[in-house]
């Protein structure tokens, strides 16, 4: 066997490795600042639907009670994100449906009300 | 060439290839387990998934030396020289074969090693040490071994991929789950819940990944798994895991 060829595998298996080292450190960021990619990502594979609001009715909505997502304030610029249910959500006069991801109408969005999926745990 | 003559013309290759490779199939253990599978459990093999032009092998490193008795016995395939991990065809009617080891006693990317032979030398990832044997499928009269559909799921969601080739393998997990049963789903879970807390939350992450994807021409749509995803991710633990 060339060693040169074996090498060039032994070197593949410590780049996986170093790939996994940064895996790691994903890990012990998840409560930290560069974790809040994940915590917004895992917060919008909860909702069926996205529509951006405006910040006044978004504080209406808490100011009913509806609870904020803290990871929505650990984004700069803060956005109001809160998971509202389709009745409340049809009272609002400023709703425009936006896509369900980490795109540009999601980032333009200062206030987000999302839909929980039919059998989410959330309100 | 329309897509659907491109798929006849590819699964002719795949299935002339895994007929060449029927000593090595026949070999315990040894199982296809790349993103060929999804392709290979659509109705008779249909083989509609846009993937790359090979086919994966696992071997368990305990029989990579029987595995290489039963490579001399074949042709039409020969070890590139750059990589002799694969296996190059002699005809454009067969599509390259990587070989992979599959270690059992390891599952973590970390772990990852060559298993250094002098004739057959291997990557040996560490999350394929997940896989298990799962269902045989008959495609053309060849008895094909796959892995467990949970088992390759977590594989695919643990290995750390990147660009458009891991965009693609998380793909395959929602076609992967398209077909899943609920035992499937439920071993998904037990699998991934007996993973270390780092390669748990790797595995939720890509989960996330795979929940916001637009989808790509010729592979499974992810918007119509993301009901079955954001289960997976409640199963699996907080939202803050």
């Amino acid at each position: 066997m060339n060693e040169a060829v074996l090498e060039r595998m032994r070197a593949r298996a410590r780049a996986v490795r170093t790939r996994a080292a940064v895996q790691r450190w994903h890990y012990r960021q998840r409560h930290l600042a560069a974790g809040v990619w994940f915590r917004l990502r895992r917060v919008l594979a909860d909702a069926s639907a996205a529509y951006a609001i405006s910040e006044h009715d978004a504080r209406q909505l808490i100011a009913e009670a509806y609870q904020p997502e803290a990871c929505g304030r650990e984004v700069s610029p803060e956005k109001l994100m809160l998971f509202v249910d389709e009745p409340r959500l049809a009272k609002l006069r400023q709703r425009r449906p936006i896509p369900v991801g980490l795109g540009p109408e999601f980032f333009a969005a200062r206030a987000i009300a999302l839909i929980a999926f039919d059998d989410g745990e959330r309100r | 060439m329309p897509i659907y003559l491109w798929a006849v013309t590819f699964r002719d290759r795949l299935i002339g290839t895994l007929q060449v490779l029927r000593p090595v199939l026949e070999e315990p253990g040894v199982l296809i387990v790349g993103s060929e599978v999804p392709n290979l459990l659509e109705p008779d093999a249909a083989s509609t998934l846009v993937v790359s032009q090979d086919v994966d092998i696992g071997v368990p490193v305990e029989r990579v030396a029987a595995v290489k008795a039963r490579l001399r016995a074949i042709t039409g395939l020969a070890p590139s020289a750059e990589e002799p991990s694969v296996y190059v065809p002699a005809s454009p009617d067969l599509i390259e074969v990587n070989f992979l080891g599959l270690d059992s006693r390891i599952r973590e990317p970390g772990e990852t090693y060559v298993f250094e032979d002098a004739e057959l030398p291997l990557m040996v990832f560490g999350p394929l040490g997940l896989l298990r044997p799962g269902r045989i499928v008959n495609v053309a009269g060849l008895r094909v071994p796959l892995p467990r559909t949970a088992d390759l799921m977590v594989e695919k969601l643990l290995t750390d991929r990147t660009g458009e080739k891991g965009a693609r393998d998380l793909l395959v997990v929602a076609g992967l789950l398209a077909g899943a049963s609920p035992e499937d789903i439920d071993e998904f879970l037990r699998v991934a819940r007996g993973l270390s807390a780092e390669s748990r939350h790797a595995v939720s992450s890509s989960l996330t990944v795979l929940s916001l994807m637009e989808g790509r021409h010729g592979m499974p749509d992810p918007t119509s798994a993301r009901a079955q995803v954001r289960r997976l991710l409640s199963a699996l633990g907080g939202h803050h895991e």
